[in-house]
């Protein structure tokens, strides 16, 4: 397979997408909807690279598209630039305070300004949405069709599936997506909406809440058996890494005198 | 439905074991229905039974019961499905004299009886009247309507009743199965596929052959799936192609099942084709009850199962990998996956995709050989292709004309032309997503095929034919496809789901006569990047009707834009009517049929419109015979 992009000749395995080979290669493609742990899903467009294979030279987008043969690819043609322009001019009207936005229309040349302003806030990425699938407790759908299209919550109730692991906050590439730890719950707020309430644990040592109260069944499930590390969960993770320093430190100083006091280990 | 009385009804439903005994089968149905006895034919498609063809039929089966035959032979009332002359609905052909009637009403069923089964005369009023010479055209087959056509798919419609398998196996249903499960290989059966040059009935045109080929490549569990979720505005094609000649379409899907290696089909229907549905669910019982479709087709071995699926009302699921997506019971969206569902679709398995029409042309390309198919139509677009012909057009219906047919042909030959001596100015093609064509300019002869219509910016999509007059609005009619589109679109792309929105927003604000001069730039950059950057086929033709009407129809975007004047009388707040005091006779019709009250003026006068109290409903233009309303 000889591959060249913007005109440099480099190696790729047959099957490996374009952006997986041009990062590789220190070639910048942007993208707004794709992270490499989840199946790309060529929402955005913003990826999109002109690409020739046997003499016919056409637009795909680079997160999802294989490589099978020779190609040449071309990143920042001008029709690829001019398209990357509007996409940006366009997703911004939706969510006007972007900040990952505003780097890329500062690069691609796009009027902030173009269309009237709406209040999405969302850029309709659907990460949030993957995420939660993979990772999450699937209670993210994306409902509605056309221009009603959304990310909501289904019947657009709070869920009371969801896990509360904050994966959809941590991924929304324009952070419309909060977690907020409030009184023993968490909050997931997804544009402004309560999307769902999880318990939060109380370490049983230090009296702290430190994570949601969720049935870890389906979390085991998909880790599979190996893998998923042995915690302590009455415990928060600082009091757990005390606790296991503390166990350390005496198996090696047996014959020395007790410690400081620690909390965790009067359960 | 059922029938009154003939020999036909006395053969039995049987198992047949062999494709001979399919032959001997029908050999005994032919030989049992004489062609010279008398029959009543009612159309009993969609279109028909809106308009009230089941309430004739009920009225026939009344009359002819209580009329006294006196050893005549009673005649047989048939319901058939769509004709395809919908406007002329309902329709009646009495056989054997091919005599036509159209606008047949309960009330006239009497006189039918008496006069024509009974007395052998035409009732006259009934008939077909000739747009040009408007003398009496009594046969069918002279009506320009019919004889300009070429039916392949079509052409048991209208003579077979859907519900009757024996009535379709008399006209030559799964004679190409018999023939490919005994004559041909799987091979054989796409080499001959591909050899009558069928590309895809659905609108992209994919090489039906080479789609074929590929997925009989595949290793695993194969899928024949049909695409019957017809959803172009105006469209209807494949409806008529089901509620009419059921086991054509299931007859093709068998052979593409024998020629990949599949065992299992779907038909993925419209919800709202309610009746289509019924007929294939009766279509599908009666084939597998008769060894036609189910487990060991024919005694040979070969088994093919086919199920329905219907859609939940969503245009996009027409989509391929969208139908997939719904038909697996997931939310219809398209995959954004460069792979191709002869290599992984339906439920990740090779699966072959084709439009019912595409299917339809096989039997008959199995049956007289690709060659024969081939010499159908032009070098690159061989066959027939339906048209579901609307609009402006005297003759509204479905049509099927050979491929490389002029348009001329098309609204003038068969269409008949234009209502209301208006003048033809464009056709559109490819449905919600083509392409306006501007015909007094220089596309009235182009020949309809593949690449021909491609050329002009338009598409030939599934079918769809609308006819535009000259009162039409082309900026209006951009505005109305891409509204459609917008209620239609996924929503998962930006491109098509922003662009789409923006682009309405700017023909809306230009109809409503606050255009500015960036519009047109927008419109076009919008237009062509919508095309370009989108996800599926919807996205990448979305902006068709928007930039074939600003190619053809620019000056009547800059007198929206500029002039603030919509030149064909339709965007309401950028005209108003006038009276043309010269010409106006003071006939006082118009004033008459003002709904406002907005007309005043004494008889033999000149009249006058108050503009205040125009509502401009058109009614006053339509109206005049003298040409004295003015759209300013």
């Amino acid at each position: 397979m000889k591959i060249l992009i913007n005109g440099k000749e480099v190696t790729a395995e047959p099957e490996q997408t374009i952006v997986e080979v041009a990062r590789r290669n220190g070639v910048f493609i942007p993208t707004l909807c794709h992270v490499p742990a989840l199946e790309p899903a060529a929402m955005c467009r913003v990826c999109t690279v002109e690409i020739t294979e046997r003499g016919r030279t056409r637009l795909v987008t680079a997160c999802n598209y294989p490589l099978r043969g020779n190609a040449e690819i071309q990143t920042e043609s001008e029709l690829v630039r001019q398209g990357r322009k509007l996409i940006i001019e366009l997703l911004y009207a939706r969510c006007p305070d972007s900040s990952a936005l505003r780097a890329l229309a500062e690069r691609y040349g796009a009027r902030l300004d173009r269309f009237a302003p709406e209040t999405k806030e969302c850029i309709m990425c659907g990460l949030c949405v993957r995420v939660c699938e993979q990772v999450g407790g699937n209670v993210l759908a994306l409902c509605g069709r056309g221009v009603e299209i959304q990310v909501d919550t289904s019947f657009g109730r709070p869920a009371d599936t969801c896990i509360g692991c904050g994966a959809c906050a941590q991924i929304c590439p324009v952070e419309k997506i909060k977690i907020e730890d409030v009184d023993g719950e968490r909050r997931v707020i997804v544009r402004g909406k309560e999307a769902a309430r999880v318990p939060l644990r109380r370490c049983s040592a230090c009296g702290v809440h430190f994570g949601p109260v969720i049935d870890l069944k389906p979390v085991l499930a998909r880790a599979g058996e190996k893998g998923v590390p042995d915690f302590n969960r009455d415990v928060c993770p600082a009091c757990s890494r005390r606790s296991l320093a503390r166990r350390l430190a005496e198996r090696h100083y047996e014959q020395h005198e007790p410690g400081p006091h620690d909390p965790a280990e009067e359960r | 439905m059922g029938s009154t009385s003939a020999t036909i009804d006395n053969i039995p439903i049987v198992r047949l074991a062999s494709p001979h005994d399919l032959v001997e089968y029908r050999k005994a149905l032919v030989a049992s229905s004489d062609p010279d006895s008398p029959r009543v034919i009612v159309c009993c498609g969609t279109g028909c039974q809106a308009t009230g063809s089941v309430e004739v039929i009920e009225a026939l089966r009344t009359a002819v019961a209580e009329a006294g035959w006196d050893g005549k032979v009673l005649p047989r009332i048939k319901p058939t499905g769509c004709h395809g002359f919908c406007s002329r609905g309902p329709l009646v052909i009495i056989e054997p004299q091919d005599l036509f009637y159209q606008h047949v009403t309960p009330a006239d069923v009497p006189e039918i009886v008496t006069q024509t089964l009974l007395g052998g005369q035409p009732v006259k009023r009934l008939l077909y009247k000739s747009t040009e010479s408007k003398g009496l055209v009594p046969h069918s087959r002279d009506i320009p309507f019919y004889s300009k056509q070429t039916r392949i798919v079509l052409k048991n419609i209208g003579r077979i009743d859907p519900f009757e398998i024996k009535d379709a196996l008399a006209h030559g249903a799964y004679l190409g199965l018999a023939k490919a499960l005994t004559e041909l290989s799987p091979k054989q059966v796409i080499d001959e596929v591909t050899a009558s040059k069928l590309r895809g009935r659905g609108g992209a045109g994919f090489p039906t052959g080479v789609k074929w080929q590929s997925c009989a490549r595949q290793e695993g569990t194969r899928y024949v799936i049909c695409n019957a979720d017809e959803g172009d505005p105006g469209a209807f094609m494949d409806r008529s192609l089901l509620e009419g000649d059921p086991h054509r379409v299931l007859e093709g899907m068998a052979l593409a099942a024998y020629a990949i290696g599949s065992q299992r089909g779907y038909i993925y229907c419209r919800a709202e084709y309610p009746l289509a549905v019924r007929t294939l669910i009766a279509a599908i019982r009666q084939a597998e009850g008769m060894g036609l479709l189910g487990d060991n087709i024919l005694g040979t071995g070969f088994s093919f199962h086919v199920s329905i699926s219907t859609g939940a009302g969503a245009f996009i699921c027409g989509e391929s990998s969208a139908l997939m997506s719904s038909l697996e019971g997931k939310v219809g969206r398209p995959r954004a996956k460069y792979i191709r569902s002869t290599e992984r679709g339906f439920r990740d398995s090779p699966s072959n995709l084709n439009n019912v029409e595409t299917y339809a042309n096989v039997p008959d390309i199995i049956l007289h050989g690709g060659e024969w198919y081939a010499s159908h139509g032009t070098a690159r677009s061989a066959g027939t292709k339906v048209f579901a012909l609307t609009g402006n057009v005297h003759n509204v219906g479905l049509v099927e004309v050979p491929m490389g047919i002029s348009l001329r042909e098309i609204v003038f030959g068969i269409g008949g032309g234009i209502p209301n001596k208006k003048e033809l100015k464009a056709v559109q093609t490819g449905g919600p997503s083509g392409g306006c064509i501007p015909i007094p300019k220089k596309f009235i002869d182009i020949k309809v095929g593949f690449g021909t219509l491609a050329e002009v910016g338009s598409m030939m999509g599934s079918g769809g034919m609308i006819v535009m007059d000259e009162d039409t609005c082309m900026v209006e009619v951009a505005r109305y496809f891409i509204h459609f589109l917008v209620e239609e679109s996924c929503g998962q792309c930006s491109p098509c789901r922003e662009g789409l929105i923006r682009m309405l927003e700017i023909l809306t604000r230009i109809t409503q006569g606050e255009g500015r001069d960036s519009d047109l730039q927008d419109l076009e950059e919008i237009g062509t990047f919508t095309n370009n950057f989108s996800l599926c086929g919807l996205g990448t033709s979305a902006a068709n009707p928007v930039i074939s009407t600003i190619r053809y129809f620019r000056e009547e975007y800059e007198a929206h834009i500029r002039d603030r004047k919509c030149p064909a009388g339709i965007c309401k707040s950028l005209f108003h009517y006038e009276i043309d005091p010269e010409t106006c006779t003071g006939c006082g019709l118009c004033l008459k049929r003002c709904p406002a009250g907005a007309i005043t003026g004494e008889k033999k006068m000149a009249h006058r419109i108050h503009q205040e109290a125009c509502i401009k409903c058109m009614e006053c233009y339509k109206s005049c015979k003298f040409k004295s309303i003015r759209i300013l």
